[in-house]
């Protein structure tokens, strides 16, 4: 199989990693295109939504919360993966991630600031939404901080303003090669400043080097603390199905289960429309492919977890939940969440799946279908068979602008993805140098080692 | 300054409730309810939709679950092999209780409900911004959504009828979150009026409009501080204690208690401010 | 004396870090070491042992930063919990613990990774303007050395930097 040469010329990395700039396929512009079809469906919604009330959402008294929620995990969870590849493999000196983390660490980025929006499409006046915001007023009101909403937002706020610091700290070598390499033009400007005059000197290299450890270091804890809060967001209140506490572990697994999956997807389409065979290879996609699988059975095993401690515990109304999700009206939601969540990702154990791409393009498209499910049936059936009987079967179906906004956030999120790949190197060029230099550094190592040995 | 303030009153501050060290004084506002008085006729419904500007949405939004019923009478079925199985229905009028640690206030991320010092839980209208939270985790789904803008889009109260609306309660606007108040205006008003006098309120000199309106007298409504008052004197009666999570009746094996009173779902501890009297079992009469 | 700019660029490390020994061995009139800057096209560790410990103080940033996000973080929940009109939620405390720990963890890594940032800027002397010579070959490919001198030592250096098969030497103009 072929991995990233070591006597790649550097020159030729810059020259691969610029092209994305320049022309990427024609594809390209299909995808550009249909994002943002997709999201001026969501903004439609939203506008109807806004103008109406939120009972076109098909939401209803009891049953307050539906797919806004659910899908504010779901992109909660998907900005998870990038964190775990930027820093987390970082600490842990895992040299293959670097050819792919720079799209990863965007994708964190784009996929929070997704989920953001599904706050602000949640709440019944998005007017007032500043209310939540610990601002001093002259009233001396502040928000609720025992809420877990507001440490969803003060997590998110830290989450994605950590995730941008460190992706853009890590691109501005980067973008110094760029600045050195564009014709003129607004891009160039753009380059020239925000490589703030970065000349790779030894101080800068030293001191970029501690830095992005550094914060590598904070976002590690911080991406679990993000995803754990979320899960407070059950896991706090008192409602039968979701005052577990496995929660958070469970929801950290999902997340990272989720964010790898989605990677997976990005990292084909990405492979394939800006033509980076020779540095996305396939000996990096079958990497991933088994740290998902992992993930997978982690997620498979805390899951079982949950149902047990719920089967075998004396909490009668926990227990009717979890038999309402398997028979009841929400059953083939459920049982989809288990198959695409726990059956599929069996695929990956085979090695001749591993690095087939088209069977993993499905098998990661599936397993996120699976997330999303999951998302929706810890929601779903807590609200139609929660403890109090006069709420109990009453069934809700989201409402046609309820999918379309969420069908608009994955406009959303291809378009901010999609501009970025075009605008920035999606590729870390220096460090795939560095991958490059640090393996044929070892070559020569081992072969100055066996003329010695002779 | 804040940290003084922090600081000096700190004991205050990371004090626990409820206690039965720390009563509430003057007022406790509480109710009780007989359930073996309810006729489960829906007369306190209708009152309380005339009392606090509820909007009637229509069958359609009904039917959606989209209704703003405060009080709400459920009916729950049991025949039971009766001869008549029309015995077998009971029905419970349920509103807000009033939790004492009512799970709803934790979770609002604006602080839009609280704990009142005459132990209400407050609802304000002009913070909420529609998280709906609160609903969620509510055991008893009580919490009524402004799905749509009921008093100007959806038009509600036609031509005249805005005419009905009592003057003394706001109409809500889309996007907040409402549910029973006790009749908040008509307890300050009894309140202001008490202090003038320089006294406080007296049993009986303030209703809620489904006290006032069930034929059955079923529902009654006061202070519980006061020991001259019906409901203080109900909730002694019964045995049941407004801090505890498990009262006396609780302790005995099902039936075998003479007392009638229980607070729902007290194992949850939200220590609600609503008594019911059970219905007397058929088998016990 | 007026001093001038040198930039010799190296096709490897190698040649650029034997050159580099060699002008600290040197010991030219004119030329004060730590007046050499090396740049490079990726991260060399090694370069430390020849240019000597030049110490990066970014933690330190990090370190006050991360303390003064949580403590700050701390004293404004509280005491905004205890300033706003004091009333109990749910019957838990004015000032509960474990809510404002969580939030304290988010202000001390909020802190930390502001801070570090803004430590990374002013250790690292960005932005800056680039040095009066500059190649863009160094974020390609070459490494690159760029020496101050006093004019007299320019040409011992320049000697030194051919002997170790620099490709191109630039010069700032005389003045």
């Amino acid at each position: 199989m072929k991995d990233i040469r070591e006597d790649i010329a550097w020159a030729k990395i810059n020259q691969d990693v610029l092209k994305s700039l320049e022309n990427p396929r024609k594809l390209y512009w299909v995808i550009l295109f249909c994002a943002l079809a997709a999201f001026g469906v969501g903004i439609g919604c939203e506008v109807y939504q806004y103008q109406t009330g939120l009972g076109v959402a098909n939401l209803n008294n009891p049953y307050a919360w539906g797919l806004y929620i659910s899908t504010f995990i779901f992109w909660i969870g998907m900005s998870h993966s990038g964190t775990l590849l930027s820093a987390i493999l970082h600490l842990m000196h895992a040299d293959w991630r670097k050819p792919i983390y720079r799209f990863a660490e965007a994708m964190t980025t784009f996929s929070l600031m997704t989920a953001g929006l599904f706050v602000m499409v949640h709440i019944g006046r998005l007017w007032q939404f500043y209310y939540s915001l610990p601002y001093p007023s002259e009233r001396g009101i502040w928000p609720n901080f025992q809420s877990p909403l507001l440490w969803d937002a003060m997590a998110i706020f830290t989450y994605l303003s950590s995730s941008i610091l460190f992706l853009y700290v890590g691109m501005i070598p980067d973008l110094a090669i760029c600045r050195d390499n564009m014709h003129e033009g607004w891009r160039k400007k753009l380059y020239t400043l925000l490589s703030l005059g970065w000349e790779g000197t030894d101080r800068q290299w030293r001191n970029f080097r501690v830095t992005y450890l550094t914060i590598a270091c904070f976002l590690s804890p911080l991406a679990v603390s993000v995803h754990s809060i979320v899960a407070s967001d059950f896991a706090m209140s008192q409602q039968p199905g979701w005052h577990v506490t496995s929660f958070p572990p469970y929801f950290v697994a999902g997340a990272l289960y989720s964010g790898c999956s989605g990677i997976i997807t990005l990292f084909i389409i990405l492979r394939y429309v800006f033509k980076f065979e020779e540095y996305m290879t396939k000996s990096i996609l079958k990497k991933i492919v088994r740290l998902t699988f992992a993930i997978s059975m982690i997620w498979t095993y805390l899951n079982a977890v949950e149902f047990a401690s719920v089967w075998y515990s004396n909490d009668q109304a926990s227990k009717d939940i979890l038999i309402q999700k398997a028979t009841g009206t929400y059953a083939p939601f459920w049982w989809g969440m288990i198959f695409c969540g726990s059956i599929v990702p069996l695929t990956l154990a085979f090695k001749r799946a591993q690095t087939n791409i088209p069977v993993l393009f499905a098998v990661s498209l599936l397993l996120n279908l699976g997330m999303w499910l999951e998302r929706w049936m810890i929601i779903a059936p807590t609200f139609s068979h929660g403890y109090y009987p006069w709420t109990w079967d009453h069934d809700q179906w989201p409402s046609l602008i309820q999918w379309g906004m969420v069908f608009g956030s994955f406009g959303w999120f291809t378009m901010l993805f999609m501009v970025f790949c075009k605008v920035f190197p999606s590729v870390s060029m220096y460090e795939v140098k560095e991958m490059v230099y640090h393996r044929s550094l070892h070559l020569k190592k081992s072969e100055t080692a066996e003329q010695g040995a002779h | 300054m804040s940290v003084n303030n922090l600081l000096e009153n700190w004991s205050q501050f990371r004090h626990f409730h409820p206690v039965d060290d720390k009563p509430h004084d003057p007022y406790k506002w509480a109710m009780s309810i007989d359930l073996d008085a309810c006729t489960g006729c829906n007369a306190c419904s209708v009152a309380c939709y005339a009392e606090n500007n509820l909007p009637v949405v229509g069958k359609e939004k009904y039917a959606h679950g989209q209704a703003m019923h405060w009080m709400r009478i459920e009916r729950y079925w049991d025949e039971d092999d009766r001869d008549f199985p029309d015995q077998g229905a009971q029905f419970l009028p349920m509103m807000c209780q009033q939790c004492e640690a009512a799970p709803c206030e934790t979770v609002c991320p604006v602080a839009a409900t609280n704990h009142t010092a005459d132990g209400l839980n407050s609802q304000v209208y002009n913070r909420c911004i529609g998280s709906r939270y609160c609903s969620a985790n509510c055991p008893y789904k009580v919490r009524y959504f402004n799905w749509y803008d009921y008093p100007t889009d959806d038009n509600v109260w036609p031509a005249e009828m805005n005419q009905q609306l009592n003057p003394d309660v706001t109409v809500r606007g889309k996007g907040v979150m409402e549910k029973c108040t006790f009749c908040v205006q008509r307890l300050h008003a009894a309140k202001g009026a008490a202090r003038s006098e320089g006294r406080i309120v007296r049993d009986g000199e303030v209703q809620t409009a489904c006290q006032q309106a069930c034929p059955a007298s079923a529902i009654s409504f006061g202070n519980l501080v006061d020991p001259e008052s019906r409901v203080h004197k109900q909730w002694k009666a019964q045995q049941v204690e407004l801090d505890k999570e498990e009262q006396t009746k609780d302790k005995k094996e099902e039936g075998g208690s003479e007392l009638r009173g229980y607070r729902i779902f007290e194992e949850l501890r939200p220590y609600p401010s609503v008594m019911y009297l059970e219905r007397v079992r058929e088998s016990a009469v | 004396m007026s001093q001038r700019h040198l930039l010799a660029l190296f096709n490897n490390f190698e040649d650029a870090e034997a050159a580099i020994y060699e002008l600290r061995a040197a010991d030219i009139k004119g030329f004060d070491f730590d007046d050499l800057t090396l740049k490079s096209p990726i991260e060399h560790h090694e370069v430390e042992d020849v240019l000597g410990q030049r110490s990066a103080k970014v933690q330190w940033f990090t370190l006050v930063g991360a303390l003064l996000g949580g403590l700050l973080g701390f004293f404004l929940i509280s005491g905004a919990q205890a300033n706003f009109y004091a009333q109990i939620k749910g019957g838990k405390p004015i000032v509960p613990f474990p809510p404002n720990f969580v939030l304290t963890f988010e202000m001390f890594v909020l802190g930390g990774v502001f801070i570090s940032v803004l430590g990374f800027l002013v250790c690292a002397g960005l932005p800056a303007k680039r040095s009066p010579l500059y190649s863009a070959k160094v974020s390609e490919d070459q490494i690159g050395i760029l020496v101050k001198a006093d004019e007299s030592a320019i040409a011992k250096i320049k000697g030194v930097l051919l002997n170790h098969e620099a490709l191109e030497i630039q010069e700032e103009a005389g003045k």
